[in-house]
């Protein structure tokens, strides 16, 4: 199994953040660390330079005093003593500065001691030489030797200053040593980890801006998508609303509003003030289909209509699904379409239906009436010349003979015509009982009816296998016969006619014509003969009732023949056409759903 | 219950008329499907009384010379239409050999007596047995065809049609369905 | 060829149909003793009349008042001592459906009334014709379908 990480965006980049925040965190504190060691030295550095300092001001105090000392004894003007007398004020200052400087250190503060009992007994040598060089009390070896003295104290303080210089220089290398090991380690650490977190912001920040670019693309998409939306609503007629099952609210569309005739979100819309609206008539379904539609969670469609404030009525259709978000708040969502204009067309179209099924069955029954009524009389008519026998006609006069041989050919004309339109219009009115038929037997059956015919003109019909299918059998029975017999009556003189049938199955996406209709396969039979063929202008026009290319003393026929056998392929939901090469022969093709 | 019942007709007609005349006490032969020879010469009213007596079941006594050879034709051509093996009869030839008088004569007196030809008879017989074996055996119009000695399903066809006015499949139907109205 | 006169019956309301039917019997070979109804209650009161004697070939027409031919021959066809009678429809209606629904309800014959009176003596021969082949030469009256047109 492939283990995906479910880290989405918003998660990584708080990550990133913490992440990024806990190493500037600790940048600033090894920053403040290092900050703090610096001001550190440097008040070491200073204290170190303030010690030497004071000891420099104290040595040259006391070089102040050698000096005015011996600028006294040379010249023994008292004027050479002042600096003298100031540098023991500036010695004491200068030691107790040194003293608090030197407080945390004893080391220093004993070599301080030292120096200070070296300094007073320098100045205990300045007071002798000053005594023994004194005209008074002047005497040159004491002197000589307090001179001395002094000469060499002053290098016990020289080197007890240098000592003591030393020893603070060496402290302050120390310390600066120390805090030099450990400042160089962390520029390269620090500076890796401001890298570090360096990436990881831009890394945040690169993440924020896809992710901003993403939800600016899906922002926009959304808004085209709401726009649309809210358009079609317009457009289409309907309207949409989501009833959150768990706060109970609905919330319709803007068009719900004006399609009750109200301006968007005019109130809020809800259960009560909807019904509002309904039709008296549908109120109590409406309102059920609500109810039921927040128990069973699903809304079949409803029909029903409204009353607008305008008082026009309309027509509406309402359905709805459940829908389930990914937090698993349920959400009914229904559409309402105002079907007012299709419900008025249909009411238009049924009625028109029904005038046309009423005119029709009219005109069938009509038909019916008509021919079977009109076969009675004209019956009567042919077996009363029928009976007017050959003895009866040899008293007759020549014309009286010649008006009732018309009589009777006009009225056999009559039968013909009769028994086709009876024909015709059973194909309409019997019941249509489509059973599985074999077709090879109907086409046998078919050849049965002509056998005299087919004799007659010595006619070769050669047949391909014909499929079993569901059909009328006495229709399709005719169907053939009418096909057949037609051939054989346009056959060309001196040619005995050939009828060639043959059967395929094919797809309706292979003939156009077949479209219309919702059926996939078809069996294609046709009917090749060799007759005289017709114009093909005509191959529309031929299957009109009543529709000739003959005149009838040519060939007699009522011109009903093809035209029951579009019915009767109507009636099977197929097709027919015609075609022909004129004095080549014709060729019928018949179409039937399989 | 419904019960479809293959009977010969011929068995249970002599059956019968040997049970009524055994009833009558009288001596007799059987010659052949309708002809009797009886021992004894019968006087006119016992002769009329067994008239009576069979005339309710159907029986009737045959006394024209020539009605008993119609039926003797009728007889031979029933027999040659149920005969499972045929092929090698020509009807006419058959009848002549049969009933020793030539075709032609045969066929004089048929036409006389019935106002129909024997070739008219033998295919109503043929197209009779056609429909028991459509009906009763249940054997589809190929093997009918084949059986009663037919060039083809469509020669048959065409014959059935024309002596029924309807074909062989409406038949059919037609009879299916009048079975279903009797349930 | 029959010892007795074949008893035949038309039930038609048609005067002239009842008058070609007659002039056609009398010219057929066959000796016929031929009896008319006008209508359906007619026939139904005709054939249950106590000792009547009953018709050999019932001859019925489809369209008739009072009674049609069908009911009729629903209502024969249902009583027992009326259901062997041969019966021939005799009818203008040459429609598939009237023919086979006839034929189901137990007729024998179809007859499409012919225009033409030499077609109607053949057809009548036709059937007196095969109905006595049927009644003598043991053919099974159940399968006796005819139709002529």
């Amino acid at each position: 199994m492939k283990w995906i990480p479910k880290f989405n965006s918003s998660n990584s980049l708080r990550v990133i953040f913490v992440i990024a925040v806990f190493i500037l965190l600790f940048l600033s504190s090894i920053g403040y660390k290092h900050n703090q060691d610096l001001n550190e030295s440097s008040k070491l550095v200073m204290h170190t330079y303030e010690i030497n300092i004071q000891l420099e001001r104290l040595m040259s105090a006391i070089k102040d005093a050698e000096t005015g000392q011996r600028g006294y004894i040379i010249t023994r003007n008292d004027r050479f003593l002042s600096p003298y007398t100031y540098s023991r004020d500036k010695v004491n200052t200068s030691f107790i500065t040194l003293k608090k400087l030197t407080a945390d250190n004893p080391k220093q503060q004993e070599n301080l001691q030292k120096l200070f009992k070296l300094i007073i007994q320098r100045f205990t040598s300045f007071e002798n030489c000053l005594k023994y060089s004194d005209p008074k009390t002047y005497d040159k070896r004491k002197l000589d030797n307090h001179m001395f003295g002094g000469r060499i104290l002053m290098e016990n303080i020289r080197f007890k200053v240098d000592e003591m210089n030393d020893i603070e220089k060496k402290y302050l290398q120390r310390r600066l040593k120390i805090y030099d090991q450990e400042i160089s380690l962390s520029p390269v650490f620090s500076i890796s980890l401001f890298l570090a977190a360096l990436t990881f912001i831009l890394l945040a920040y690169r993440q924020i801006s896809n992710d901003i670019k993403r939800l600016i693309v899906i922002n926009k998409k959304l808004l085209i998508s709401s726009r649309l939306m809210s358009e079609s609503e317009v457009i289409g007629k309907f309207s949409t609303w989501q009833w959150d099952l768990d706060s109970n609210a609905i919330d319709h569309s803007d068009n719900q509003y004006r399609m009750l005739g109200l301006r968007p979100r005019q109130f809020a819309l809800d259960k009560d003030s909807f019904l509002h609206f309904v039709h008296p008539d549908d109120k109590e379904n409406v309102s059920n289909a609500i109810t039921n539609m927040g128990i069973k969670k699903t809304l079949p469609f409803v029909y029903y209509k409204l009353i607008l404030p305008n008082n026009k009525l309309r027509y509406f259709k309402s359905t709805g699904k459940l829908l389930t978000d990914q937090h698993g708040s349920k959400i009914l969502l229904g559409i309402n379409f105002d079907i007012t204009d299709e419900h008025l067309l249909n009411i238009e179209l049924q009625e028109r239906n029904k005038e046309l099924e009423k005119s029709n069955q009219e005109l069938a029954s009509f038909n019916h009436v008509a021919s079977h009524d009109l076969q009675e009389p004209l019956r009567k008519i042919q077996t009363f010349i029928s009976r007017v026998s050959d003895a009866d006609k040899a008293a007759l006069s020549q014309s009286a003979k010649d008006y009732l041989d018309k009589i009777e050919v006009s009225a056999k004309r009559m039968r013909v015509l009769i028994d086709d339109l009876l024909l015709f219009s059973r194909t309409n009115t019997t019941k249509k009982e489509f059973l599985k038929s074999n077709l090879n037997d109907l086409l046998e059956n078919a050849k049965g009816e002509l056998t005299e015919v087919i004799d007659e003109k010595k006619a070769i019909i050669t047949a391909g296998k014909l499929p079993k299918l569901d059909v009328i059998p006495y229709q399709i029975e005719q169907l053939f016969i009418n096909l057949i017999g037609n051939s054989l009556k346009y056959s060309q003189e001196n040619i005995n006619p050939e009828i060639t049938i043959e059967c395929e199955k094919i797809h309706s996406y292979e003939y156009p014509d077949l479209l219309e209709q919702n059926i996939k396969k078809f069996y294609k039979i046709t009917f090749t003969d060799n007759g005289m063929g017709f114009d093909p202008q005509f191959k529309e026009t031929i299957f009109i009732l009543f529709q000739r290319l003959h005149s009838k003393t040519d060939y007699p026929g009522t011109g009903i023949g093809l035209a029951i056998c579009k019915k009767i392929v109507d009636n099977h939901r197929g097709h027919i056409i015609a075609d022909s090469v004129p004095n080549q022969g014709s060729k019928f093709t018949v179409f039937l759903p399989e | 219950m419904k019960l479809f019942i293959k009977f010969d007709i011929n068995t249970i007609c002599s059956l019968f008329l040997k049970q009524k005349l055994e009833e009558e006490k009288m001596n007799f032969t059987t010659l052949g499907f309708g002809e009797i020879e009886l021992d004894e010469n019968l006087s006119v009213e016992a002769l009329e009384t067994l008239k009576n007596n069979l005339g309710p079941f159907g029986f009737e006594v045959v006394e024209n010379q020539k009605s008993v050879l119609v039926q003797k034709i009728k007889d031979a051509i029933i027999e040659l239409v149920y005969m499972d093996d045929n092929n090698n009869f020509k009807s006419s030839v058959f009848l002549a050999e049969k009933l020793n008088h030539s075709y032609g004569y045969l066929s004089n007196v048929f036409s006389e007596v019935t106002y129909s030809s024997i070739e008219n008879f033998i295919i109503l017989q043929k197209i009779e047995r056609a429909k028991q074996l459509m009906l009763v055996n249940e054997m589809s119009l190929t093997e009918i065809a084949f059986l009663l000695n037919y060039s083809s399903v469509a020669h048959l066809s065409t014959q059935f049609k024309n002596t029924t006015g309807i074909t062989p499949s409406a038949f059919q139907r037609i009879i299916k369905k009048r079975r279903e109205n009797l349930k | 060829m029959q010892k007795n006169a074949l008893h035949i019956l038309l039930a038609d309301d048609d005067e002239d149909d009842r008058l070609f039917f007659n002039d056609a019997f009398e010219e057929v070979r066959v000796q016929t003793n031929v009896t008319f109804v006008h209508d359906g209650l007619q026939l139904m009161e005709h054939l249950l009349t106590p000792d009547v004697k009953l018709p050999d070939i019932l001859f019925l027409d489809l369209n008739m008042p009072k009674k049609t031919g069908k009911e009729c021959l629903i209502e024969i066809k249902k009583t027992e001592h009326l259901k062997n009678i041969i019966i021939a429809i005799y009818s203008t209606s040459s429609s598939e459906e009237d023919i086979e629904d006839t034929f189901i309800e137990g007729a024998n014959i179809y007859i499409k009334k012919p225009s033409d009176f030499n077609t109607l003596k053949k057809i009548i021969n036709e059937v007196v014709t095969l109905n006595w082949h049927y009644h003598t030469s043991g053919l099974n009256r159940d399968n006796f379908l005819l139709r002529l047109k």
